[in-house]
């Protein structure tokens, strides 16, 4: 059933000669921040609004309104200031969707969070730090840690004037860790993961553990020695460089020139390589049912064995360009539908990283420096590992630097196990490239 | 309805025992309008309301609604939160302030009809023309927020602050190659700013660079000198010193730089400058989000660590001066110790001699953004073209640069500091909250590692 302020916005619509599109949101957000183990900060926020879009004669109008309990008359004001904005912008209007079935994405909801009373939620994280605290009594003050924890719900829905009306809630969860260990010198390790439901809160001991690993590697490595040659990049330092290639592959970006490519087809990376958008997988923290337009999410392929097979598109981009929506409109009630990516999903391969003699990359950081269209990249080695004799020599400081078009051409081999990173699913990769 | 908040929140106060409070209301005006090509894609003009509450007794307590009938619930809840507390951190409190300021400029935006805005924005981008263009995009934003601060201390200061920023982009195609370059104006003000913009002589001037980098080559890697122009010198000084300056990396033990005030880290020579009271700039503000007056802070002078930047909480642990540089992105957020506008301070080389001194090496131009790990004290940042220095003459043209170094080996690797002070590149900040910041300097001889492909 609407809620009645939408039948209240609904109704003045409905007087009116327009096409609409009503997105609308209600939330609550809790967060709590570690620092030096100690829960430092606790914040709850609530958030609510609505966006509303108009069409008319060939134009569109967005405007929004914060908070959902609005008299008529603000109501009222909403519609015609978006009215106006559609007659003074000259901004051009390609429709809105019509309905389409829409498959239910299971596990992206769990009431326990929108249920949880503060002083729980309080109580995780208090216990989040009391293990960063003992963890810190066992190794030495040389060693700090911080670290985050934060869970929040969302209700909301998409209708519009074509006849497409849907509801959704989502929920997530996450929890982050940071460790500094400083003596003589300085390392510091970060590992953060998300999830939708409390049950994620049982990794807890597993995500310090590997921020304290990355610590430690990040304490005893050194500058490298310049190499050129095979590298193995983790599942991590893969997306990073995965990155910068994705830019290219998303709709409003190819129909404005923006992109290296221009259609579906041809031959754009090692034929090694499955790239695909999935918002439908179960519990993915970018999954959802339907996206910020209504309509339906879904697997698209983009790369199968190195082929581009489509773009990410939302439904303005995919009717400029002849093509059907993808369902990767993004948005919250303050913003116009823009694309996005859901979840990142790239098929593992065969290759088990035991085998590798040469350098591999970790993690790495300056993505946004780097050129997406020319696909040059710079990056500065946050940890990486020099691997002689099967001995793991930990290396930080480097530039891993290549062109990505190349790095993903030159791929030989994609590792058999696969990482979650927030939304994205990466195995690691062998390519060649060059450390300075 | 400040007064009846304030009441509540007294009156809560005493019952969660909380040794302070404060209160922003906020009312934000903010109109965005992009364009691609001759397309329009957004123009958007809303208001929005909020109100933010932080509680403090040995930790934080936080809660925001953008629903203002929800007001008296965040306030309790903040309250509430920050009474659970167990954590033994301390605050400064200081006097109470009261203030008025208004930073509108000399034509305040929301007497600038959408019209108006909307033309602007198609003028600048009918200069983005050239053979090898195919996409031209121009951004518009002004944002102008209202702010209520009120505290336990019975500070009330009303702040009305003005942000305009254009950005002008071009990309250019040829034979499989593509490049990017752009421009960006804004700062403190008025529609003035974005109005008073030579568009006829930026225009040709961001699409010829974007066409000219398509024939530019692949810089070359390994340790180089680098003449860095005044925009870059910004990036660089915000990345390489002003994140680990920053007082809460300083309070936790994870910046490089932690302990060292006294010390000399730097060249002789090197200033190094925070100022939030520079007229017009993108990063200015009268108070920071705390209630405290914002206030020039010397990082570096003469190469010795003078201050951190600092707010309410890391002045008191760390038994500093509170600086005013406790910022938040919006009354939904928690103010953090932020820069506002970070720059090099002018030393007395001309930008010939610097290149004579240079000799051989890359002379680096323009602000692609910047990373840091302040903990390990590497950063990197990246420049949007250059050019080859060989035996003191400027020849070959270079593309996509980065460049990467140590933040305790860079800072003395300076080599000479220009006369050419700019601070006008203005740019948002990341920090788990985006806040609006400028930077500059003048031209900067230092070492650095370079990324390049060759």
């Amino acid at each position: 059933m609407l809620p009645d302020y939408i039948e209240k916005l609904v109704r003045i619509l409905e007087r009116e000669d327009v096409e609409w599109e009503i997105y609308w949101e209600r939330g609550r957000s809790g967060s709590f921040s570690i620092e030096r183990e100690t829960l430092e900060r606790a914040q709850r926020k609530f958030f609510s609004g609505i966006g509303l879009r108009i069409g008319l004669e060939g134009k569109v109008g967005f405007s929004y309104v914060s908070g959902l309990n609005h008299t008529n008359d603000t109501l009222e004001n909403l519609v015609k200031r978006a009215i106006k904005l559609a007659k003074v912008g000259n901004v051009p209007f390609s429709g809105f969707p019509s309905p389409e079935k829409v498959e239910k994405v299971s596990d992206i909801y769990d009431p326990k969070i929108e249920e949880i009373p503060f002083e729980e939620a309080y109580e995780l994280a208090e216990h989040f730090s009391s293990i960063m605290a003992e963890k810190k009594a066992e190794l030495g003050s040389s060693y700090t840690f911080s670290g985050s924890l934060s869970m929040g719900f969302v209700h909301y829905g998409v209708l519009n004037s074509n006849g497409v009306e849907l509801m959704e809630k989502s929920t997530g969860f996450s929890m982050s860790s940071y460790v500094v260990k400083k003596e003589l010198k300085s390392g510091s390790g970060y590992y953060g993961q998300s999830y939708r439901s409390l049950k994620g809160w049982e990794e807890r001991y597993s995500i310090l553990e590997k921020a304290l690993s990355l610590a430690e590697d990040s304490y005893n490595a050194e500058l490298g020695k310049s190499y050129g040659g095979e590298v193995f990049l983790e599942p991590s330092a893969f997306l990073s460089v995965l990155s910068i290639f994705l830019e290219n592959l998303r709709g409003d970006n190819v129909y404005h020139g923006r992109s290296r490519f221009s259609k579906p087809g041809e031959e754009v990376v090692s034929d090694i390589l499955s790239i695909f958008d999935d918002s439908t997988v179960p519990g993915g923290v970018g999954s959802y049912s339907f996206d910020g337009e209504g309509s339906p999410g879904q697997r698209t392929p983009l790369v199968e064995k190195g082929i581009l097979r489509g773009f990410v598109l939302d439904y303005t981009f995919a009717s400029l360009m002849g093509y059907h929506s993808t369902g990767n409109a993004v948005r919250d009630f303050r913003t116009a539908p823009q694309i996005g990516f859901s979840n990142v999903v790239v098929e593992p391969g065969d290759y088990s990283e035991g085998e590798f003699e040469g350098v591999i990359i970790s993690r790495v950081f300056g993505e946004h420096t780097a050129n997406p269209a020319s696909g040059d990249f710079s990056l500065t080695v946050e940890l990486g590992y020099r691997v002689e004799d099967g001995e793991k020599i930990p290396i930080k400081g480097n530039m891993f630097v290549g062109n990505v078009f190349e790095v993903l051409k030159k791929a030989e081999a994609v590792g058999k196990r696969r990482e979650r990173i927030g939304p994205a699913y990466v195995p690691g990769l062998v390519t060649s490239g060059k450390v300075v | 309805m400040e007064e009846r908040l304030f009441r509540t929140a007294e009156r809560l106060a005493e019952r969660y025992r909380v040794e302070y409070f404060d209160i922003r209301i906020s009312r934000a005006g903010l109109t965005s309008i992009s364009l691609q090509n001759d397309r329009l894609e957004e123009l958007s003009s809303n208001v929005e309301m909020g109100i933010g509450v932080r509680a403090f007794k040995g930790s934080w307590g936080f809660s925001s609604a953008n629903d203002l009938s929800r007001a008296e619930d965040v306030i309790k809840m903040a309250m509430k939160i920050a009474s659970l507390s167990s954590g033994s951190s301390k605050i400064y409190l200081g006097d109470p302030v009261r203030d008025d300021v208004e930073m509108l400029g000399r034509k305040k935006v929301s007497e600038v009809d959408l019209a108006d805005k909307l033309s602007l924005v198609r003028e600048a981008g009918s200069f983005l023309e050239g053979a090898a263009i195919k996409n031209r995009s121009v951004r518009y934003g002004d944002f102008v927020n209202e702010q209520v601060f009120i505290n336990s201390l019975g500070s009330e200061i009303r702040t009305v602050v003005s942000r305009v920023r254009l950005s002008i982009s071009a990309t250019a195609h040829s034979a499989g190659e593509m490049q990017q370059y752009w421009k960006v104006f804004g700062g403190v003000g008025g529609f003035e700013i974005v109005e008073e913009v030579d568009l006829s002589h930026w225009g040709p001037f961001v699409a010829r660079k974007a066409a000219e980098l398509l024939k530019a080559a692949s810089p070359p890697s390994g340790e180089f000198r680098v003449l860095m122009d005044p925009e870059l010198t910004g990036v660089f000084i915000h990345e390489a010193l002003g994140h680990a300056v920053e007082a809460d990396s300083v309070k936790n033990g994870e910046s490089i730089l932690a302990g060292k005030l006294g010390e000399k880290i730097a060249v002789d020579g090197l200033t190094v400058v925070d100022n939030p009271t520079l007229p017009g700039k993108f990063g200015s503000y009268p108070y920071d989000d705390e209630g405290i007056k914002a206030r020039r802070v010397e990082i570096i002078k003469d190469g010795v660590l003078r201050e951190y930047l600092t707010d309410r909480e890391t002045s008191a642990v760390l038994g500093l001066e509170p600086n005013g540089h406790g910022r938040a992105q919006s009354y939904a957020h928690q103010p953090l110790v932020r820069m506002s506008n970070t720059y090099v301070e002018p030393g007395d080389w001309s930008f010939d001699e610097m290149v004579e001194e240079l000799r051989n090496g890359l002379y680096m131009i323009g602000d692609k953004g910047g990373e840091v790990d302040i903990a390990n004290g590497t950063f990197t940042f990246g420049a949007k073209e250059g050019y080859l220095v060989e035996n003191g003459k400027i020849t070959k043209h270079l593309r996509d640069v980065s460049l990467s170094g140590g933040i305790l080996d860079v800072l003395k690797s300076v080599m000479a500091i220009g006369r050419d002070v700019k601070v006008e590149f203005p740019g948002y900040c990341g920090k788990g909250q985006w806040v609006p910041v400028d930077d500059g300097g003048p031209h900067v001889l230092t070492k650095a590692t370079v990324g390049g492909l060759k």
